[in-house]
């Protein structure tokens, strides 16, 4: 259960603006709450402040829990939380799977046995020999599939989506999307989506403008 | 009787006209020229007269002159010997260079030098010759350069930390080596350096009359033998053990000023007084002699064969052998170096202003001694390379 | 300025097929380049073809110096190098990303345009027996004359190597800086956090296995430098023998052709080390490689290591040099142990001599501005394979490039000219300025060039009224760089200028091998000026003219 109490962020210095006020939201688990907004009105600096990488040019005050533990005085690598940008950020200098096993837990101990689990999980996903290869010659969806799959192999309490589907064209948008929305379900997730692109939205999910938060007074 | 005397009168006659429209010519010659004057650049009172010496000669003649400040006359020969080996034998770099000894031997003997032109100048004949102007450690000048001034090797301490300083060289190693890290001379091929060597070689030495001819590899051999076994004992009491000298005699000067070395080394004799005037030294350093006298000697200028400038650099020269700059050039509170003009040609105004004293100059008349034939220096400077130039 | 580096280090594009015509543009693009780096060839052969004497290599062999020589310019390239590497990395390690990383950023340029021999001089007066920090320790210890340490010109070179190390990491912490400032980096650095590993993990696993190969040329040029130079080696490193750069030096300008021709074989021994010590470190760096195990999942948690001041010793170090310079040029009769002068006047700098730095602006304002030109045409026009060949004079040692130009320039008789000088500064001016234009150059996008010739104009024009105006704040940053590179050159002054023309960088080393430090503060602080007031004027130009232009900003 993933749950923000009363957020505020605010540009930082004398004029302290707020880009909203008064945020506060619980996202169950298996939930997929998506957050729009027109450009510029916060969204990914929401999400910067939830995974603990907030600009210095902006203060926030709020609480943010997870499962029961307060998460924003933590940082970044305490928090369990899993993300996912618009580009995949494969590490290009390891293999594909070593980039999937960089995210396995340490509870999986032998090299012998943790390779044999990323290929495993490659194979479900439909890439079976894909271990040794290089990122760069994978293909803009099976890259993004990869990419999910190695956040979720870090076992994550929690996930980030920052528009992760806007990068992909229209067929390899609707196959993604699916196979994400899948994922998270199966893994029982609490997920914020933020998006600008309203067919991104799953069904029957939370739809929850970020302008409603935003009050012309202060 | 009277026809011969008639004529010699009218030889004479006509030799100094002869001579005067000569020298009417090169002064004509000479204006609008650019000399490049190289001199040495590691004396600030030395580089301010040249500095007002290049302006009076613009003044006077219309010639410009170039001060371009060299470490080392070596390098004056390299460059002039490159140049004609390259075939440059008339658009040479170099028009008046500052020299003596080796470097001027080497020069001459390699047919490197325009001239004779040092005794057709118009100043030759205030020269005091009396001094050694017309030979460079024992070889003959044969006109080739004209005498610029006189100098002398001198030391300068701190009398307020060192009230009795060494006079000697025995009495210098027994200094060395109750004060250990606090004695150092600038290594060799560094003039300063060459000539403190040289200054211990005379003492030490059997037989001095051997230096003064051309070195022969036994004459050396005998007569190095008592400086090496010297240098061997005084080494390890030097500053930084004798592993690293100082850098150049201005340096010394700047350790002495903030109490790393005890003694400095100049060639001035009024160096300290100027020293001590720019606040380089505090008002308590003087200078000394050893008692048997230091090395002494004249240095001069002269022109490479294939300079530019020869018009040019013979006025320039000339000016600095007249009255007017050698007196300024003595004055000790513009640099003090000697004269080499005969003192009673001058008047008596100049005469006044050549016994002026400054706090911190030589104030002891230091015996001088003559200094060793050139071809010595290039050999003790190889040897001691070898004994002492790495670890 | 940080933009256009890491424009530069990017990865390269996919080459597009190039056919090559020699249009008369081509040739007007490659021409300057032909003219600065043509005649090295001939002059390269000259210079190092009496080294191919078996006699001279004899001669070098018996030589007692060198072994010393090469063993204190081995110690303090290879040190400095390695430790310049270790406090960028360990600064960027620390603070990226965060505040103080951008505040670091803010203060490299300051901090970079202090010449080498300036620093070299500044931290001559601040660590020697005599100089101000031990005053300061004479104060506590009542010494009364300086103390018998070997703190500079130290037989292994290691307080050359210290100022070397200093000096270097914050050009490589700049360039660090650009390729940092990548938005792609950034989100890196979070991905590794948020899978759990702590920021020094990430920075271990994830960022320096792909930062390092892009950082391999500056570190080579940082390590080129380092063997080859002069400047600082005569102020700072050892005398007897000297670093081998400084003995090459020494034999190059010595009059006799066989010590020339021995100058000449222990260039070729300088280059021959650096070959051997690139091909050495990229075993390395490949078996480091190969040897990566299995990412094994182990997350450590992050170790407080902030309370570590580095940065701040690092500007303070900065800072205190330029200080005590100041100190030095305003001071009256300052001996040991006082720590502070005796008496405070303005005579050093009115009695100071202002020919080097009137030759030094003059000079370096004809290279920048002769340069500007041959950079954009080859950016524009010029065969971009061939960039790599305009990097060289940075990568290779400099002693045998100057020994090459002047060997043309005796040759044609032009040593000794202002013409031969400015173009012996071009050889390291180019580079530089190309170095620091390509970046934002190969950015700029070429629709706007598509859209001007589309509207009527020809190449030529569309590059003068609308790409290079649009490049005004690149142009001029790069302006600057050439300027501030033209003032720091040493060797080539001295060798083409035929020690006719005087910088304040010659100066400065003259200066330092004698007693009066006062006039050497100012010397060093007229260098320090100049490439500060063109980086300042570069900046100050590009705001104000594009003051009405925000898009130029």
């Amino acid at each position: 259960m993933l749950t923000i109490k009363n957020l505020r962020i605010s540009h930082a210095g004398k004029s302290g603006k707020p880009l909203f006020s008064g945020l506060s939201l619980a996202v169950d688990p298996g939930e997929v709450v998506t957050i729009t907004g027109v450009s510029g009105s916060g969204k990914s600096t929401l999400l910067n402040w939830m995974i603990g990488d907030l600009d210095p040019n902006f203060k926030a005050t709020g609480e943010l829990w997870l499962n029961d533990v307060r998460c924003d005085t933590l940082p970044i690598e305490a928090r369990h939380m899993g993300l996912l940008f618009q580009d995949d950020l494969l590490f290009p200098h390891l293999s594909v799977g070593q980039n999937m096993a960089f995210a396995l837990p340490a509870r999986i101990c032998g090299a012998k046995v943790r390779r044999q689990r990323v290929e495993q999980t490659l194979s479900s996903m439909g890439l079976a020999d894909f271990h040794d290869r290089d990122p760069a010659t994978l293909s803009g969806g099976q890259r993004a599939r990869v990419s999910l799959m190695r956040t979720l192999l870090a076992e994550p309490q929690a996930l980030l989506l920052d528009e992760p589907f806007s990068k992909l064209d229209a067929v390899l948008r609707t196959q993604f999307r699916a196979f994400v929305f899948e994922q998270i379900e199966r893994q029982g997730i609490p997920t914020l989506l933020v998006t600008h692109d309203p067919a991104d939205v799953p069904q029957g999910g939370r739809v929850i403008d970020i302008s409603d938060w935003q009050h012309s007074h202060v | 009787m009277k026809h011969s005397t008639l004529t010699a009168i009218a030889v004479t006659l006509s030799v100094v006209t002869g001579a005067h429209a000569d020298w009417a010519q090169t002064q004509n010659e000479a204006k609008g020229q650019t000399v490049y004057f190289n001199a040495w650049g590691g004396s600030e009172a030395t580089n301010a007269y040249i500095a007002w010496a290049v302006k009076e000669a613009k003044a006077r003649y219309g010639i410009d002159v170039r001060h371009v400040k060299i470490t080392d006359s070596a390098e004056v020969v390299k460059r002039v010997q490159t140049e004609v080996a390259a075939g440059r034998t008339t658009e040479g770099s170099i028009d008046l260079t500052w020299v003596n000894g080796e470097n001027f031997r080497n020069l001459k003997n390699g047919g490197l030098l325009f001239g004779p032109w040092a005794q057709s100048l118009p100043n030759w004949g205030l020269v005091d010759l009396n001094k050694p102007v017309r030979t460079d450690f024992s070889v003959p000048t044969d006109g080739y350069e004209s005498p610029w001034g006189t100098a002398q090797l001198t030391f300068i301490t701190d009398s307020a930390k060192t009230p009795a300083p060494p006079r000697s060289a025995t009495e210098l190693l027994a200094f060395a080596k109750a004060n250990p890290g606090r004695v150092s001379y600038p290594k060799p091929p560094d003039f300063h350096g060459t000539t403190f060597v040289k200054q211990l070689l005379l003492e030490l030495t059997p037989d001095k009359a051997v230096l003064q001819q051309a070195v022969t590899p036994a004459a050396f051999a005998s007569a190095t033998q008592p400086l090496w076994a010297y240098l061997d004992q005084l080494h390890p009491s030097l500053w930084r053990n004798g592993k690293t000298f100082a850098t150049s005699a201005a340096e010394m000067h700047r350790m002495l000023g903030d109490g790393e070395l005890k003694l400095s080394i100049t060639f001035n004799p009024n160096e300290a007084a100027n020293l001590i005037a720019s606040k380089q030294l505090p008002s308590t350093a003087t200078s000394f002699g050893f008692t048997g006298g230091t090395i002494g000697n004249v240095h001069f200028v002269a022109i490479p064969v294939n300079a530019r400038a020869k018009a040019g650099a013979q006025v320039f020269a000339n000016f600095l052998l007249s009255a007017e700059a050698q007196t300024r050039k003595a004055d000790v509170t513009v640099w003090g170096d000697g004269t080499v003009l005969d003192v009673a040609k001058l008047p008596a105004a100049s005469q006044a202003l050549l016994r002026k004293t400054a706090p911190g100059a030589l104030a002891e008349a230091v015996p001088t001694l003559p200094e060793p034939h050139a071809s010595w220096v290039e050999a003790l400077e190889a040897e001691w390379l070898k004994h002492y130039g790495s670890r | 300025m940080a933009q256009t580096l890491r424009l530069t280090l990017e990865r390269p594009l996919p080459r597009p097929a190039q056919s090559w015509t020699w249009t008369p543009r081509l040739w007007l693009a490659v021409l300057p380049v032909l003219l600065i780096f043509g005649p090295l060839l001939p002059g390269l052969y000259w210079a190092l073809a009496p080294a191919f004497d078996a006699e001279v290599w004899q001669a070098l062999w018996l030589d007692a110096q060198w072994p010393q020589a090469l063993r204190a310019t081995m110690i303090s390239s290879v040190l400095s190098t390695v430790l310049a590497c270790a406090i960028a990395a360990l600064l960027a390690t620390l603070h990226y990303p965060g505040r103080l990383w951008t505040r670091l950023q803010r203060r490299l340029p300051l901090l970079l345009s202090v010449p080498h021999a300036a620093f070299a001089v500044g931290m001559f007066f601040l660590i020697a027996p005599s100089g101000w920090m031990a005053r300061a320790t004479a104060q506590f210890l009542q010494w009364t004359s300086p103390p018998d340490w070997v703190t500079v010109q130290d037989p292994y070179g290691l307080s050359l190597t210290l100022a070397l190390a200093i000096k270097e990491s914050w050009f490589l912490l700049w360039v660090l800086a650009a390729v940092l400032g990548e938005q792609a980096v950034s989100r890196q650095m979070v991905m590794g956090r948020s899978l759990g590993y702590s920021r020094t993990q990430t920075w271990a696993l994830i960022l320096w296995p792909q930062l390092l190969p892009r950082l391999v040329w500056p570190v080579m040029a940082v390590f080129a430098y380092g063997l080859s130079v002069v400047d600082m080696a005569v102020i700072l490193g050892p005398s007897t023998p000297p670093t081998l750069a400084v003995l090459i030096w020494h034999w190059l300008t010595d009059p006799d052709p066989m010590f020339q021709a021995r100058g000449s074989a222990a260039s070729l021994v300088l280059l021959a080390v650096l070959l051997v010590c690139a091909a050495g470190a990229r075993g390395l760096g490949w078996l480091w490689i190969r040897r990566r195990p299995y990412p094994s999942g182990q997350r450590t948690p992050a170790s407080n290591w902030r309370w570590f001041k580095l940065h701040s010793l690092l500007f303070a170090t900065g800072y205190a040099v330029v200080a005590v310079l100041l100190l030095w040029s305003v001071a009256q009769g300052w001996f040991f142990p006082a720590l502070l002068p005796d008496a405070v006047s303005l005579a050093s700098w009115q009695q100071a001599d202002w020919t080097p730095f009137w030759t030094t602006l003059w000079l370096a304002l004809a290279a920048c501005l002769l340069c500007l030109p041959a950079v954009l045409l080859w950016l524009e026009w010029g065969p971009k394979r061939l960039n790599a060949l305009l990097y060289l004079p940075l990568i290779v040692p400099a002693l045998p490039l100057v020994a090459g130009q002047y060997a043309v320039l005796l040759q044609t008789q032009l040593d000794g000219t202002a013409v031969a000088l400015v173009w012996s500064h071009l050889l390291w001016v180019l580079p530089y300025m190309v170095l620091t234009l390509i970046g934002p150059y190969r950015a700029f996008d070429a629709r706007l060039m598509t859209s001007a010739r589309a509207l009527g104009n020809s190449p030529w024009r569309a590059c003068l009224s609308v790409k290079w105006p649009m490049l005004l704040r690149p142009i001029l940053a790069t302006l600057a760089v050439g300027f501030a590179v033209s003032v720091a050159q040493y060797l080539p002054t001295l060798f083409a200028g035929g020690g006719r023309f005087v910088t304040v960088t010659t100066e400065a080393v003259a200066l330092s091998a004698g007693g009066n430090r006062r006039v050497l503060a100012v010397q060093a602080l007229l260098q320090i000026a100049l490439p500060l007031a063109a980086f300042g004027l570069a900046a100050a130009a590009g705001h104000w003219l594009g003051r009405h232009r925000t898009g130029l900003r």
